[in-house]
């Protein structure tokens, strides 16, 4: 029921979305119902994002007083492309992207590993699980969900999986998804950028690591 | 000592409930003193199944929140003397139960009891959350469909973050049949994605759908293949060690395939 308004955390921040189907008055209900039971959630002072070409004048205004009293900024943006992408490659911390995370277990549906380096993973990625990894993706196992790496751009990233027959495969910002009828490959599999396309190769392991 | 088992599953409509009334007469059967309790509060069916819908007094509302002692609400089953049902509400909602009450209304239960079974709603939302808090074991029932397995996964991970780390798998509803033209995902394709232990096949059985309207698990059923696989499960749940059994019948032609080594 109180699925109508979600907030959703980004790389730019919190954000606020709501069914804008439904009556407003029904969202400031549900909103305030939200922020009464998760007040320690939010620390005081967060800012909350909400797209601006989402809501009326009067409804940012409602919205703003609403949220101050709970200690919350809200702060209407534009959400169109060329902002996301703006945030999507703000400087990356440079140590932080050294960083391997190893994670020693199945990663399983609706499950997500975001990391800003690095990701290692010691198990199998379920159908429905999510990597993120700013660097590079080494999977020990079945890759059956969907991976990202170099999520911050690096072009240079990679992606390792004993069995690759993950539903999708980003690197930066392209996408390849898996062919409709996929076979499956017994060998260790690497996919890369080449000529602006992602490819996917066999590999030796001795190789890569 | 006493043992807390949830029966959960994610999905709907796989045979948690069916599960949950099988094990609870089958340990019973075994002579051990069994509770279950519906945690599954607006869409209670398990009283149904057990054919104890006419003997409910007070319900599990009543109980957390304190206008009965347990012990009243209890249900004794009618074949089965150390059998128990805590029936839930059919008018509340999920809302009306927390984990804090189920924990420490577990905690009394399992001093009286053997096994505290419980019965735990589809879906990831509070009612499950309440319903596992209290659990030692978890039991995913799932079934050889896509969708099922996926929630199974779903649920595994929640109960993993639960910090539950045992969890049983139980595969309902196998179609032989279906399973031997290769049109149903087979127990490898399910291990392979799901990878926890297998407590039990079951296969798809007509006479469960009968004996679930007549109010009489299939477990007690001798002729029941479906019925035989509560058992094993029974078993392997109490610490046996017991083979599964074939669901996959080899044909005719098998067998003489395998003589004349085809």
């Amino acid at each position: 029921m109180s699925e109508d308004v979600v907030f959703k955390g980004s790389r730019s921040g919190l954000q606020l979305i709501f069914d804008q189907t439904v009556d407003f008055t029904s969202i400031l209900k549900q909103l305030k119902a939200k922020l009464e039971s998760a007040i320690d959630f939010f620390g005081k002072g967060t800012i909350v994002n909400v797209a601006v070409d989402k809501i009326t004048k009067e409804q940012e205004a409602e919205l703003v007083i609403l949220f101050q009293r709970y200690g919350l900024t809200l702060k209407a943006i534009d959400t169109s492309i060329s902002k996301v992408n703006e945030f999507k490659f703000e400087e990356v911390d440079v140590e932080a992207s050294k960083e391997i995370t190893i994670i020693e277990r199945t990663v399983r549906g609706g499950q997500e590993i975001i990391s800003n380096g690095s990701v290692v993973i010691l198990g199998n990625v379920n159908p429905g699980a999510k990597i993120i990894a700013g660097g590079n993706i080494d999977i020990k196992g079945t890759c059956r969900g969907l991976v990202h790496a170099g999520a911050f751009g690096d072009l240079t990233a990679t992606i390792v999986a004993d069995k690759m027959l993950a539903m999708q495969i980003r690197i930066a910002d392209l996408i390849a998804r898996a062919p409709d009828n996929l076979e499956t490959v017994d060998t260790t599999e690497c996919a890369r950028i080449k000529d602006g396309i992602i490819v996917i190769e066999t590999v030796n392991r001795q190789e890569v690591c | 000592m006493s043992e807390i088992i949830v029966v959960t599953s994610g999905k709907g409509g796989v045979g948690k409930t069916t599960t949950t009334a099988n094990l609870g007469v089958g340990f019973a059967a075994r002579g051990k003193k069994v509770v279950l309790i519906d945690t599954d509060t607006g869409l209670r069916n398990l009283d149904l199944l057990l054919g104890l819908e006419n003997r409910i007094m007070y319900d599990l509302i009543d109980v957390t929140e304190g206008r009965v002692p347990y012990k009243k609400a209890l249900v004794r089953h009618k074949r089965h003397e150390s059998l128990y049902l805590l029936p839930t509400s059919q008018t509340k909602d999920k809302s009306a139960v927390n984990a804090q009450q189920i924990n420490s209304l577990c905690s009394e239960l399992a001093k009286d009891f053997d096994y505290v079974i419980i019965d735990c709603p589809a879906g990831i939302e509070q009612g499950f959350q309440t319903a596992i808090s209290a659990a030692d074991t978890a039991v995913v029932v799932t079934i050889p469909e896509i969708s099922a397995v996926r929630d199974a996964d779903k649920i595994i991970g929640e109960l993993g973050r639960a910090e539950k780390d045992n969890i049983k798998l139980i595969v309902n509803r196998i179609r032989p049949d279906m399973v031997k033209k290769g049109d149903m995902l087979t127990m490898d394709d399910i291990d392979e994605i799901l990878s926890i232990d297998c407590i039990g096949q079951i296969p798809d059985d007509e006479l469960v759908v009968t004996s679930t309207n007549r109010g009489e698990p299939v477990i007690t059923n001798p002729v029941s293949s479906a019925g035989k696989a509560y058992k094993n499960i029974v078993g392997r749940l109490c610490g046996e060690n017991i083979p599964f059994m074939e669901i996959v019948p080899e044909g005719f032609f098998d067998k003489f395939k395998k003589i004349f080594k085809m």
